[in-house]
């Protein structure tokens, strides 16, 4: 099977879907359309044994990711367990990328320095972007990682950042669901953030 | 230090990305009222915190959702 043409705006978020990255989760999406990328998530995707092939494809029709592994960590609930989805997303990205080192880049977060060389040695001299778990973090990497002559100051991004998050409560009713990562929220806050984008950076 | 890549976007954001959605209209309409409604309630309550784009008094609606 060919693999699907790449979207050179287009960055697969590989994040964690947890209740702490809430605000984080909002500062990648609000930071990327404000950089004039556009974030895709596995949110939308079924479960099954097709799940994996589906995640493949959407990572190669996007030209750049990010792997926040900043919650990669023993769950609170028996059995004590670390996830592992996103290192093993991670590790599809980079065979991918080195496969086809032209097509796609692949970016390396976390919350603490040295943390990843913990975690996955095997990454030594791989770099990751610290985002200290703040939402001004997130949008300055953001702007370190992907370098732009016309890129909004941290100080514009905060503000289009407080659009999307004041209406984050209103946004999850109109959805009549609280869960933030829901597909359906998912389309919803990038119209939001967009438009805040847009509001806050000039139309 | 980390990767870093040069890119060459379009800063705002084009409205083509709204199309990419597929969001329908009633509910691109709704979050626009949501967020001009956020808006409202700020510069009610507290005007100094509307941001710039606000305060400049941009259209919310965009022209995806207006037509």
């Amino acid at each position: 099977v060919p693999p699907p043409p790449v979207n050179p705006d287009a960055v697969f978020l590989n994040i964690p879907y947890d209740k702490e990255f809430q605000n984080l989760y909002l500062a990648y999406i609000s930071g990327l359309y404000q950089l004039g990328l556009e974030p895709f998530v596995t949110s939308g995707i079924p479960g099954g044994e097709r799940r994996l092939d589906r995640i493949l494809s959407l990572i190669q029709s996007c030209r750049y990711s990010i792997h926040d592994l900043s919650r990669v960590e023993m769950s609170v609930a028996p059995p004590a367990t670390p996830r592992f989805n996103m290192p093993l997303e991670l590790g599809l990205t980079i065979t991918w990328a080195k496969m086809h080192p032209r097509r796609h880049t692949w970016f390396l977060w976390e919350s603490t320095p040295r943390r990843i060389q913990k975690s996955m040695s095997d990454l030594d001299g791989t770099d990751p972007y610290i985002h200290t778990g703040s939402v001004e973090g997130v949008l300055s990497e953001l702007r370190n990682a992907f370098i732009h002559r016309n890129a909004p100051p941290v100080r514009k991004m905060v503000a289009a950042f407080r659009l999307l998050e004041g209406n984050l409560d209103a946004i999850l009713a109109g959805a009549g669901t609280r869960n933030l990562y829901a597909a359906s929220v998912f389309k919803d806050l990038c119209f939001v953030a967009l438009n805040a984008a847009r509001i806050e950076l000039g139309t | 230090m980390p990767r870093s890549v040069h890119i060459s976007t379009l800063i705002p954001p084009p409205l083509s990305m709204v199309k990419r959605l597929r969001i329908p209209k009633a509910r691109q309409k709704q979050l626009l009222a949501i967020m001009d409604q956020a808006r409202q309630r700020t510069a009610t309550a507290n005007p100094r915190e509307l941001s710039d784009g606000l305060r400049q008094g941009k259209k919310l609606l965009s022209a995806s959702a207006a037509r």
